[in-house]
């Protein structure tokens, strides 16, 4: 599904990564942690388009056009409702689709309302909905529940795996949160500026019971010394 | 309602002054709004109403034909800017009621020379603010447009337009104040019409109450000038009520 290799993305000033290699399959779920300025963010806009790579090949199946994005922010339009937001650059056929998600979502009644009158929980939610009605074989989440309280970001996590396992989307996923980065990743990546330093599939991925079980917390503990110190 | 404190106002001063002063140069409110009342009934008071509202109305419209594209030109494209921003400040600050006397000769001495002289000092101050409206939208929103593959034309109509709407209705009521005056004046030459005719005609035949009616009038052209553009504004820009 994605194919990156020996990639490298220089800002003016400095280097955001370099030597960076992997291959991702099709319906994989990848998490990727990292400390602060590792290159996490700007890995997903390269692969997103929205930052030229400076050196290295990257390759999608069905090109840009068949990923989404989900922003660390919402960024919702504060002059469209929250159906006008969710179908942003589409066109009506898509209204039907949009509707259920946002009934999924449990948004269906706020749909004509403005983003400034949901709360932060809802506002994400919408651009989740946003991300996903355009039905992308590649789903890329940034951070995105970085701003929500626990019990949402939980709730919403559950949501999102759910529908991605569903639908057979492939995931790649960036986070400050190594439990997030477990619940979420069928893989996981520690990502740091010159490359992955480490690297390890989550066979328990699939337990219902998986915030629970020893080898998460296991699995955790690896991670943390892996990243050597707060993320 | 808000109005009425502050017409209340306004009326208690007047008054103060038209008995302080006891001349017809300042004759009592009263006076005034009977007379206008009656004039708009029998005489042809509405008329010159109406003309003033043509000529600032078209004004607006023109400035606005120009400014938007003029604006988002600028705003959105780095080159383009360097080229009109400097441009407009350099014209920006001039006095254009003295091109007056040029428009009468190069667009006649009609409806149009006016026309065009209230939407030349619209122009710039709506030009500018659109310029600014379209540099301030958050490159979240355009790297958003990116991502999810908007076209150009999406890009227009669901980020930049929407962007300087409100900048758009803040320019005209930036300018209201300025194109009455601008407005009045140029009513005063080659007008037959026209609120700036009918307020120096009354004075000039020294018909105080006439001119009161006028001036009247003026004032009640911009306020209801300001209700328009928030209105509008309120039903186009629907989150600016939230």
């Amino acid at each position: 599904m994605v194919t990156i290799s020996d990639a490298r993305l220089d800002y003016p000033r400095h280097i955001a990564f370099a030597n960076f290699t992997l291959a991702v399959k099709p319906g994989e779920m990848v998490s990727i942690i990292g400390k602060s300025g590792c290159g996490k963010t700007s890995l997903l806009y390269a692969i997103a388009g929205l930052l030229p790579l400076s050196q290295g090949t990257l390759s999608l199946t069905g090109g840009t056009e068949a990923c989404s994005i989900m922003f660390q922010q919402d960024r919702l339009l504060p002059w469209k409702t929250v159906l006008g937001n969710v179908l942003l650059g589409l066109t009506k056929d898509y209204v039907g689709q949009a509707e259920m998600l946002l009934d999924r979502m449990g948004l269906y009644g706020h749909r004509k309302k403005y983003p400034q009158q949901l709360s932060g929980g809802e506002r994400q939610r919408v651009a989740l909905v946003r991300s996903l009605v355009r039905n992308p074989r590649l789903l890329l989440l940034d951070e995105p529940l970085a701003a929500l309280d626990e019990q949402n970001r939980e709730l919403l996590q559950q949501e999102i795996k759910e529908f991605v396992i569903t639908k057979g989307i492939t995931l790649i996923m960036v986070t400050h949160s190594i439990q997030e980065a477990i619940f979420m990743g069928s893989r996981i990546l520690v990502m740091q500026p010159d490359g992955i330093r480490f690297e390890t599939e989550n066979p328990h991925h699939g337990a219902k019971d998986l915030r629970n079980r020893t080898e998460f917390f296991a699995l955790e503990k690896v991670l943390r010394a892996q990243l050597g110190g707060p993320a | 309602m808000k109005y009425v404190r502050g017409t209340t106002i306004v009326l208690v001063l007047w008054y103060a002054l038209a008995w302080v002063l006891a001349s017809p140069i300042v004759p009592f409110p009263h006076l005034v709004l009977v007379h206008l009342v009656r004039s708009m009934g029998e005489g042809k008071t509405y008329l010159h109403l109406l003309f003033s509202l043509y000529r600032i109305f078209m004004g607006m419209m023109l400035a606005l034909f120009f400014a938007i594209p003029t604006g988002m030109v600028a705003g959105r494209f780095k080159a383009l800017d360097q080229v009109v921003s400097p441009v407009l400040y350099l014209l920006y600050p001039l006095p254009k009621i003295a091109f007056l006397p040029i428009f009468m000769v190069l667009f006649g001495i009609g409806d149009l020379s006016k026309i065009i002289l209230i939407a030349v000092i619209i122009f710039f101050p709506a030009a500018v603010t659109i310029r600014d409206g379209v540099k301030e939208i958050p490159v979240q929103f355009l790297e958003l447009a990116r991502a999810y593959h908007l076209k150009p034309r999406q890009i227009l109509k669901d980020i930049l337009w929407p962007a300087i709407l409100p900048r758009i209705f803040s320019s005209l009521r930036i300018t209201v104040g300025i194109s009455l005056s601008v407005l009045f004046i140029s009513e005063n030459y080659a007008a037959t019409y026209g609120l700036g005719y009918y307020i120096m005609n009354s004075w000039v035949m020294a018909y105080y109450i006439g001119m009161y009616s006028g001036i009247v009038l003026l004032s009640l052209l911009g306020l209801g000038l300001y209700i328009v553009i928030d209105g509008v504004e309120r039903l186009v820009v629907p989150q600016s009520a939230l």
